[in-house]
């Protein structure tokens, strides 16, 4: 009788917590997924171009860059960013600021994956552009970053599924993203163990859609990489 | 109509192209023949400056280049690579563009010719080779010899004024030679200049005007393929030559 109870009291609570997390989930989880992913590509190819520049101090900028954001945990960055800045007179709101850390983070960590890309594409590829008279950029544009790009998709799609994960760490500087709405519900339902298995449920729901679809694109782009 | 003049190439210690004097007449083929390691493919990559020379100097055409002086000039290399067109031993087609692309793709990126007058064009080139009906394929559709065809067809759309081929035939099964070998014959009797290194003696003897044969890094012997084939004297042909017979 009291365990019946107990269970219709945990189904009513996720039922009715579902669809505000999954809301909370596709309001903030997923927006602040695509755009730091977007603006970490972006950052990630400039990086990545600077480091395969030959010019000595875009080089090191890029390398020192790199080093810093690889080698300190996203959560300190974060804080720095969010709790830290407001003292020098830097305050910015909680989703801009999650922005531009995972932003930066990202963008460190991809750009060794892009230039990791660009780098295991086959020197006969640029002497075969260069045969027909392709300049340097002609032959970075139109034969090596083309086939770069689709061995980069696997990496690529993976660090995207994580970064789905990580940004629950936006939690912490009080975003209303997935992971915070269920603290909130847990918090005045004290049911920890079911909202939070209920928010690992919906995490797995939106990388399992994400798997599916960079198995498709990959499957897409297959064989289209000298060998 | 290419004239080298005592080319020269070093990789740090070890002198590959130990002075090399050839001349290539227009609308002859040049077939360049010699043991593993004799320098063949060094000198066809300098002569597309895929390979700075040391010493010398390259003309083809009216473009001269001399490397006994200063750094050469990048407009100066842009405009003698543009005379040449190469082949590789293994095809190195786009393989992110189809046949009818890898073709197209260096009039319009680079000679930035309008795309109707190119697509007719590699059309032609297609049909030249024989794979008309492959334009839209991609490379990994393509047989090892298709392939090759295709990398002629892209080189020739380059209009440029000599072909080099490394060896364009080596990495093809045995089948498939024939196919490629046909073309060149065909382009070497339109008069297409051509310089060819190759093991297909057969080809040598049958198509070329000119047998270059290259040991240590310097031309050993040099002659038409009656004189080279026929009647030489050198110690090294003879040697090189027999070895090729009892394999
Ligand atoms: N990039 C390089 N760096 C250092 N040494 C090189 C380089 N390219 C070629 N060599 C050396 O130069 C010599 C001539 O090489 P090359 O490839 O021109 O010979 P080849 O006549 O084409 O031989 P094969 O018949 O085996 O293709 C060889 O001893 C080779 O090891
Ligand atoms: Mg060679």
């Amino acid at each position: 009788m009291f365990a019946d109870e107990r269970t219709q009291r945990i189904i009513g609570i996720l039922s009715d917590s579902f669809f505000p997390i999954l809301k909370a989930g596709l309001y903030f989880t997923i927006p602040l997924t695509l755009i730091t992913f977007v603006l970490g590509l972006i950052l990630a190819f400039l990086i990545a171009i600077a480091r395969l520049s030959n010019v000595k101090p875009l080089e090191a900028a890029a390398r020192f860059f790199v080093w810093i954001f690889r080698g300190t945990p996203l959560l300190v960055q974060i804080f720095i960013l969010f709790y830290g800045f407001p003292s020098i007179g830097i305050t910015l709101n909680p989703f801009p600021a999650a922005v531009i850390a995972f932003t930066l983070n990202k963008g460190a960590y991809s750009s060794e994956i892009i230039r990791a890309a660009i780098l295991s594409i086959p020197k006969g590829q640029w002497e075969a552009a260069y045969s027909i008279s392709m300049t340097k950029s002609q032959a970075m544009r139109r034969v090596i970053l083309p086939q770069a790009v689709r061995v980069s998709l696997p990496p690529l799609g993976n660090s995207f599924i994580s970064l789905v994960k990580d940004t629950s760490l936006a939690a912490t500087i009080t975003v209303t993203e997935l992971f915070q709405k269920g603290q909130q519900i847990a918090a005045v339902t004290y049911e920890p163990l079911w909202l939070y298995i209920e928010v690992a449920f919906i995490y797995l729901i939106f990388s399992t859609v994400l798997s599916f679809l960079q198995s498709k694109l990959e499957q897409r782009y297959d064989r289209m990489v000298a060998k | 109509m290419i004239t080298l003049t005592n080319l020269q190439k070093r990789f740090g210690e070890l002198e590959v192209l130990k002075g090399i004097d050839v001349t290539i007449e227009k609308g002859t083929t040049a077939v360049i023949i010699g043991p593993s390691g004799s320098g063949k493919t060094t000198l066809l990559r300098c002569l597309n400056l895929l390979e700075t020379p040391d010493g010398g100097s390259i003309s083809i055409g009216n473009h001269k280049i001399d490397f006994s002086g200063q750094k050469v000039r990048g407009a100066d290399v842009a405009a003698l690579r543009k005379q040449t067109g190469m082949v590789f031993q293994n095809y190195n087609l786009f393989p992110h563009l189809t046949a009818l692309q890898n073709i197209m793709e260096g009039p319009i990126t680079v000679l930035r010719k309008p795309k109707e007058e190119v697509r007719k064009r590699a059309m032609d080139l297609l049909e030249k080779v024989g794979l008309r009906d492959r334009a839209d394929m991609y490379p990994h559709q393509l047989s090892g010899g298709q392939q090759q065809r295709i990398g002629i067809a892209r080189a020739m759309a380059m209009e440029p004024a000599v072909l080099l081929f490394d060896e364009p035939t080596s990495a093809l099964d045995p089948e498939l030679v024939g196919e490629v070998l046909r073309v060149m014959k065909d382009l070497a009797e339109e008069g297409m200049t051509m310089a060819v290194v190759t093991h297909e003696m057969q080809f040598a003897r049958d198509v070329s005007d000119k047998v270059i044969f290259m040991d240590q890094g310097v031309v050993a012997e040099m002659g038409t393929p009656d004189e080279v084939f026929g009647n030489t004297k050198n110690k090294r042909t003879l040697q090189f030559l027999n070895k090729l017979n009892t394999i």
